[in-house]
């Protein structure tokens, strides 16, 4: 039977037909849909991770128990998780060990800057790239396998447009889930261990001593060579003129852009396969690379000797946010002019939902003047300029350790206070908090309690009281953890109650010592709540001074007649949360009851 | 089976229109016709409000990439009019243009960062001398549909008269994909998007 599959639904369904046994992982764009997928499949055992880092380590156990697991991620993940990535490269490998990892090409948001593919080359572990879905269902079951043959980690790489594809796959009706083991080590031992012990010790006589080596260079020397008969690294001799060596989804805008070219397509991208690159050199005139995200395959390429162009005639940000067919044509085929997009439609701008809790906090936080850092949540929105309401943005987790350096240092009377989400909070924020109260620092911290991940869809954490394998009496209330590791002033508040929320946040800010602020609503999103009415701008008190237009909500918009500007609010959209209610100070801003 | 060749088409809106269901429900439709297709989901940044398209292609022979290259696409089906602005150099010379006159102002507008287009957004598709339908929605928000919350629905409707597609199949496979918990407002919604077919059979710019 084919079905219609994203990328990211082809690899649980090739993970479930290689009879895989776990799956951990941490919610990211564009792979989120994998960890969803898979866990729909009751044979195997699944859970979202505090973070990547643990996805990856329990991927690692279970697969030194002899069972096939994976571990799923988006490469700012990967950036988390890849210290146990570096330490399960070369060791010994049970259970086939996958971590599918995506890149979120072609996002302005930057996360073009992170290249999974560094991290395998690192590593020094094999790299698979599927370009449609069903190559991405093939490439898992295959992925398990070399993990197996060849004993090591496997990556395989997804890019957004591959993991957000719907194309037809190929699926066995008649498949009957079957786990797969594979038992052929009773140790597995950190990689530098291994290098101490067999670069260390010239005479082993010692049967201690065996079970430390591994020859994992061999292997992936091995590998190297299989991977010129490897049945996923395809040439496709034809013109002698162009010949392009590509990989992923981009082999596909390749073959829609010069349908005459000769191609190397790589469904391995490390380790190369040298012969089959030096044979498409020697075939044509001109060689180009080309790949999604950054130039990767080019300078290996390079570094074995194979002029070819790759960046030179595609630079990437800010050129290029995304390659796509119309840029390879550009680019390749002479005279070829191309439509361009209108220059003067407006950008849109990322807006939390109407009714977010976040709306609250960044209009306390401005109002009062108050500086914050925010990390990676729904409310690094604030961060942008139509909401302007903090200073600094880093990365997941980063706002506690940030405000914490701000404060310890600086002379400035007033204090530098931490937002972060629950998500953030518990995949790596935690630590920063331990940090504030062993290191006697003196910060405000607000932590967003939405009872999910939810800029990632509304997953779940350990204290949004759902999730994969919950438990009632296994939920961790934030304000007990922040108490339990020696937080004193703790207050948990309703941000809908505006006043309360200010003067607790204003309390907490001029407190001495440390203090937490937990906000706790329901993401809007994800829990659905039903309204009990909603708000609207009366239009002759409305003076038109456009401060509810700051509050950042998606249903409060401009609109531009021919008598000028007028406020209006989207009572399709409206929450009737009442923040802007109190925010117009002239009234003009009325509550319906529905 | 596959009538014709296949088409290339674009749909577009803001986060929160529904547009994924809209090319589930159209995809389905086509597989059981018989095509290849290709539908990738390209979302704009962030949340709700963002901008969303869809590169939908299917075809009765084997489908390359996933996007549609620029001047290509043989339909922009699109629910929000800045945003059939932002697409409509995908369209192909004798392209075709479904809209809805809903608009969601972007907020770079709204706190003055950026500026609007000059002009009505309507008139200014108008301008672009393709054939295009306009579809007020808003001016059935007197019947009992959610207007809002069904505007992918109705947009099917439409768009599935328009083709002349097989009512019985199409909401057949609605049945199958949507909540049957909302079926039958889902139903209402596909009919009203016929009956503006039918009302406006003919194109506002020809």
């Amino acid at each position: 039977m084919r079905a219609l599959l994203t990328g990211n639904e082809a690899v649980a369904r090739g993970a479930y037909e290689a009879g895989v046994k776990l799956a951990s992982g941490y919610p990211g764009a564009p792979s989120t849909e994998v960890m969803e997928s898979i866990s729909s499949y009751k044979e195997v055992y699944s859970e979202w991770s505090t973070n990547e880092k643990v996805a990856l380590e329990v991927a690692i156990g279970a697969s030194f128990a002899g069972y096939r697991s994976f571990a799923v991620m988006k490469t700012v993940g990967l950036n988390v998780a890849s210290d146990a990535l570096m330490f399960a490269a070369g060791s010994q490998i049970n259970g086939g060990l996958v971590i599918v990892v995506s890149d979120d090409v072609g996002r302005s948001s930057g996360d073009d800057y992170n290249d999974c593919r560094f991290y395998g080359q690192n590593a020094a572990v094999p790299i698979l790239e599927p370009s449609d879905s069903q190559e991405a269902k093939d490439f898992m079951k295959l992925a398990f396998e070399i993990s197996e043959e060849f004993s090591t980690p496997v990556i395989l790489r997804l890019t957004s447009v591959t993991c957000k594809t719907k194309s037809l796959v190929e699926v066995d009706e008649s498949y009957v889930y079957q786990q797969v083991e594979n038992h052929k080590y009773d140790f597995s031992f950190q990689r530098t261990m291994i290098t101490t012990m067999m670069t260390g010790i010239k005479n082993p006589t010692s049967p201690k001593l065996a079970k430390y080596y591994n020859n994992f260079t061999g292997t992936m020397r091995k590998l190297e060579d299989e991977s010129n008969q490897l049945d996923i690294n395809k040439l496709e001799l034809d013109s002698k003129e162009i010949g392009v060596i590509t990989a992923g989804v981009a082999y596909s805008y390749v073959k829609e852009a010069l349908p005459e070219a000769s191609v190397l397509k790589l469904g391995m991208i490390n380790p190369l396969p040298r012969k089959l690159i030096k044979e498409i050199a020697s075939y044509v005139k001109t060689l180009y690379v080309i790949e999604e995200g950054q130039n990767v395959l080019e300078r290996n390429i390079k570094n074995i000797g194979v002029n070819v162009i790759g960046e030179e005639l595609f630079p990437r940000f800010p050129e290029m946010i995304r390659l796509t067919p119309d840029i390879i044509e550009e680019k390749i085929i002479p005279g070829i002019t191309k439509n361009k997009p209108r220059e003067d439609v407006p950008f849109r701008l990322p807006m939390n939902c109407a009714g977010c809790s976040h709306l609250f906090v960044y209009h306390v936080l401005k109002k009062h003047k108050i500086k914050a850092s925010i990390d990676i949540t729904c409310g690094i929105i604030g961060a942008f300029p139509h909401v302007d309401a903090f200073r600094n943005a880093k990365c997941m987790g980063s706002a506690i350790g940030v405000a914490h350096g701000y404060n310890v240092l600086t002379k400035n009377p007033e204090q530098y206070v931490a937002v972060i989400g629950d998500g953030g909070f518990w995949n790596t924020g935690i630590s920063g908090l331990i940090n504030l109260v062993y290191n006697s620092g003196n910060s405000t911290v607000i932590i967003m309690d939405n009872s999910c991940v939810a800029m990632t869809g509304g997953q779940c954490c350990p204290s949004s009281g759902f999730g994969i394998n919950y438990k009632p009496e296994n939920n961790i209330e934030i304000s007990d953890i922040c108490k339990a590791v020696g937080i004193k002033d703790v207050a948990v508040i309703d941000p809908y109650n505006v006043d309360e929320l200010e003067d607790v946040i204003l309390k907490a800010v001029k407190s001495e010592g440390n203090s937490v602020v937990v906000v706790k609503k329901e993401c809007i999103t994800a829990f659905k709540p039903k309204r009990t009415g909603k708000c609207q701008v009366k239009q002759d008190s409305c003076s038109k001074c456009k401060l509810c237009l700051k509050i950042g909500c998606l249903a409060i918009e401009r609109k531009v007649n021919a008598e000028g500007d007028e406020v209006k609010i989207n009572g399709d959209i409206c929450m009737g949360c009442k923040l802007c209610t109190n925010v117009c100070k002239r009234g003009a801003i009325e509550y319906v009851q529905e | 089976m596959c009538k014709n060749e296949g088409k290339n088409l674009i749909i577009c809106g803001v986060g929160g229109q529904g547009i994924v269901l809209f090319g589930k429900i159209l995809g389905q439709f086509l597989i059981n016709k018989g095509y290849e297709l290709k539908i990738s989901d390209v979302v704009g940044l962030g949340q709700r409000g963002g901008n969303v398209e869809c590169h939908f292609r299917y075809s009765n022979k084997p489908i390359m990439s996933p996007l549609i290259k620029v001047g290509e696409a043989d339909y922009i089906i699109s629910f929000e009019q800045t945003e059939t602005l932002r697409n409509a150099h995908y369209l192909k010379d004798d392209g075709l243009i479904i809209t809805s006159t809903f608009e969601m102002s972007s907020p770079t507008v709204n706190v003055e960062i950026e500026k609007d287009m000059e002009g009505n957004k309507t008139e200014i598709i108008k301008e672009l001398g393709r054939n295009t339908f306009i579809i007020d929605v808003a001016k059935y928000s007197d019947t009992d549909i959610n207007i809002s919350q069904m505007a992918n629905v109705i947009m099917l409707g439409f768009y599935s008269s328009f083709m002349g597609y097989d009512d019985s199949e199409m909401i057949e496979v609605m049945r199958k994909t949507i909540n049957p918990k909302f079926i039958d407002s889902n139903i209402k919604a596909y009919e009203l998007g016929k009956q503006i077919c039918n009302e406006q059979k003919v194109a506002v710019v020809k």
